[in-house]
């Protein structure tokens, strides 16, 4: 019985070639959405994570233990001993690469005008281990250890008509709670890939940002790569250094730094949702197409009736004529969706211009994440969604009585 | 003869009613010839205490008039470091750069080496009554002294503090106290006098305390250890060329 309803309803679905098409492509589109939608979070949780990995907060960041409570007051003081912490992290097996750094609010000197900016001392030898500071150098070089010089961003090169070899004076509050000034000069452009980097940042060599900074051989922050489980190596570093340095220290995995990371996260929860109601849309259309069919093929439905087709039969016709839609309909969808998330994700997308001015740690050109599971689990979610909702219309269609249906005759 | 003393008595009481009424004008001018000096020298320190304990800055400063003054930082985190003002300008001299940097406009207003003082408070003109109008408010006693308290209500919007309510000495002419806010009232900043020192006949403060109002928990004591007055200076003193040498 159920395989004669399956023949009659694929007999029914391209009888009404028009409405099955308009029903399937709304499911497809619906797919399609979800698909990349899921594939785009995905590439902005990937690109985030790297990002701050790379450029601001390392897998696990080690600081002063009282730095985030006076954070909003730039306590340049509140220092951790480089030194003793190199010793203890080279000895660790989890740690694959780790970078001192020091961070300053500044202020560029132009024009007789004060301009915002963000300084970065880093160590631009050990950096090589952390990452690739010379693939996205526009021009110049590296600044070199013990010479006044910078990398500066692309974007704030471009703002304050800086080109390589102009020298800049920079104002910045030092660790000795003063004021200090310094000019240096233009190494090096980067295009760094996120746009608050690239329009805000200018890096210096270590220990000229120390000796500018009054910070002798302290450092900021520390930056650590491992080889996995971030936050159980955050835990087990914090103890060792805190036995080998006798210092308070916060030592913190990247996912629990940033709360914008965490934002990314919980959307990730909440686009799963959004994509119920993507499909449930998508619905609408097999529902209104459905209610359409049933009304046309009364006369149909009465003589079925008559012939001794149960109310249940009725249903279950209708429904797998939504199933077979949903099912063609999300395959393609999925297909598209699948196939657009792989062009992108090769080519990318290019946000800079929407980007620019946001303080995000999101690269300018993002590039959405395909995974399979997803487009199975789209796939298996679109199809279970759209069907259930043919039930509404399906079941008026066993409610009608064949006296009412022949009436249509 | 009982007609000569009535007289004598009015006319004393006269005399002692027309030299008591002293107007504001002439308060504020006594006020800021006590503080200005044909030229200068001093020595002394910056200490800021704040949350995150105290810092003590070291200097050297010149004066000349009303208008220039030079700061020179000698404790070892500022070493070099100098702010002139001269010729209504401001500007600061930082070893490493190799640039002068000129202060103006609200950059005036920035603490000076993260201390509750301006570098406008620091080296500001005393010329109070070409930027203020005055009113005498009442007398009042700050500690063991008498003071007429003052209300400066600023003429233009380029000075620091809108309206300004100052206690000065009703015999030495020196500032004792004063309150710095915004015009609708809002205090910004709270100075007192906590030491005196007497160089050649003025009465001058030789220990103020300072508390910037906007910050919380902060407060500083400037400490003059050294002060010369009228002593020989060479005006280059006060130029650019000599700043940045």
């Amino acid at each position: 019985m159920t395989m004669k309803l399956i023949n009659v309803a694929f007999r029914n679905i391209s009888r009404n070639r028009r409405r099955s098409l308009l029903s399937g492509i709304a499911v497809a589109v619906a797919s399609m959405s979800i698909v990349f939608l899921f594939a785009l979070v995905q590439g902005m949780k990937d690109d985030m994570g790297r990002n701050l990995a790379t450029y601001f907060t390392g897998e696990v960041r080690i600081r002063n233990a009282q730095y985030e409570e006076y954070e909003r007051y730039n306590p340049m003081h509140l220092t951790v001993d480089w030194e003793s912490i190199d010793r203890a992290l080279a000895q660790r097996e989890d740690v694959t690469a780790y970078v001192p750094r020091v961070t300053f609010p500044s202020a560029f000197y132009v024009n007789g005008g004060n301009h915002p900016a963000l300084g970065l001392g880093a160590d631009f030898a050990r950096e090589a281990e952390f990452q690739d500071l010379e693939s996205i150098l526009k021009e110049g070089r590296i600044p070199e250890a013990g010479k006044n010089e910078m990398l500066i961003g692309a974007l704030l090169a471009r703002d304050l008509k800086l080109a390589l070899g102009d020298k800049v004076t920079i104002i910045s509050s030092t660790a000795a709670r003063g004021n200090n000034a310094i000019t240096l000069e233009v190494a090096g452009i980067a295009a760094f890939p996120v746009a608050s980097m690239n329009s805000q940042y200018f890096w210096i060599p270590l220990d000229r940002a120390q000796y500018f900074l009054r910070m002798d051989t302290g450092v900021q922050e520390v930056l650590v790569k491992v080889e996995e489980h971030e936050r159980k190596s955050a835990a087990a570093i914090k103890e060792q250094l805190e036995a080998a340095t006798g210092m308070q220290l916060d030592v913190k995995a990247y996912q629990d730094i940033s709360m914008i990371y965490g934002f990314i996260e919980l959307a990730q929860y909440i686009y799963y949702f959004i994509g119920i109601f993507f499909l449930l849309l998508g619905s609408t259309v097999i529902i209104n197409t459905t209610m359409m069919v049933i009304y046309e093929r009364m006369r149909e439905i009465g003589t079925l009736s008559a012939l001794g087709m149960h109310g249940k039969e009725l249903t279950k016709l209708f429904f797998l004529e939504g199933t077979v839609i949903s099912a063609i309909g999300a395959f393609f969808g999925v297909l598209l969706g699948t196939a657009i998330t792989l062009y992108l994700g090769k080519f990318g997308i290019n946000f800079t211009d929407a980007l620019s001015g946001i303080d995000m740690e999101i690269s300018s050109v993002l590039y959405p994440s395909f995974s399979i599971w997803t487009a199975i689990i789209v796939y298996i979610y679109s199809v279970v969604v759209s069907s259930l909702a043919t039930l509404i219309p399906s079941r008026k269609a066993s409610r009608i009585e064949p006296v009412e249906a022949l009436r249509y005759i | 003869m009982k007609r000569r003393i009535i007289m004598s008595i009015l006319f004393a009481l006269i005399t002692i009613a027309s030299l008591s009424a002293i107007t504001a004008e002439e308060i504020v001018r006594k006020m800021d010839e006590t503080e200005t000096f044909a030229t200068s020298y001093s020595e002394g320190a910056i200490i800021t205490t704040d949350r995150f304990g105290v810092k003590t800055s070291t200097f050297k400063a010149w004066s000349r008039g009303a208008y220039d003054s030079l700061i020179e930082f000698t404790s070892v985190a500022e070493r070099g470091q100098k702010v002139l003002r001269t010729s209504g300008e401001l500007y600061l001299f930082y070893p490493d750069a190799q640039e002068l940097i000129r202060l103006q406009g609200a950059a005036l207003r920035q603490s000076m080496l993260g201390s509750d003082i301006s570098y406008e408070d620091m080296t500001g003109e005393k010329d109070t009554l070409a930027q203020y109008d005055v009113k005498l408010l009442r007398q009042e006693r700050v500690g063991e002294r008498n003071c007429h308290v003052l209300q400066f209500d600023a003429k233009t919007r380029t000075v620091a503090y809108p309206m300004q309510v100052v206690w000065v000495d009703t015999e030495t002419y020196m500032v004792w106290k004063g309150e710095f806010s915004t015009k609708t009232g809002r205090l910004l900043k709270e100075m007192l006098v906590l030491e005196t020192m007497v160089v050649d006949g003025r009465t001058l403060p030789k220990v103020t305390r300072i508390a910037d109002k906007m910050k919380r928990d902060s407060a500083t004591e400037m400490r003059l250890d050294r002060l010369e007055i009228d002593v020989n200076l060479d005006p280059a003193i006060f130029s650019l060329q000599n700043l940045t040498w």
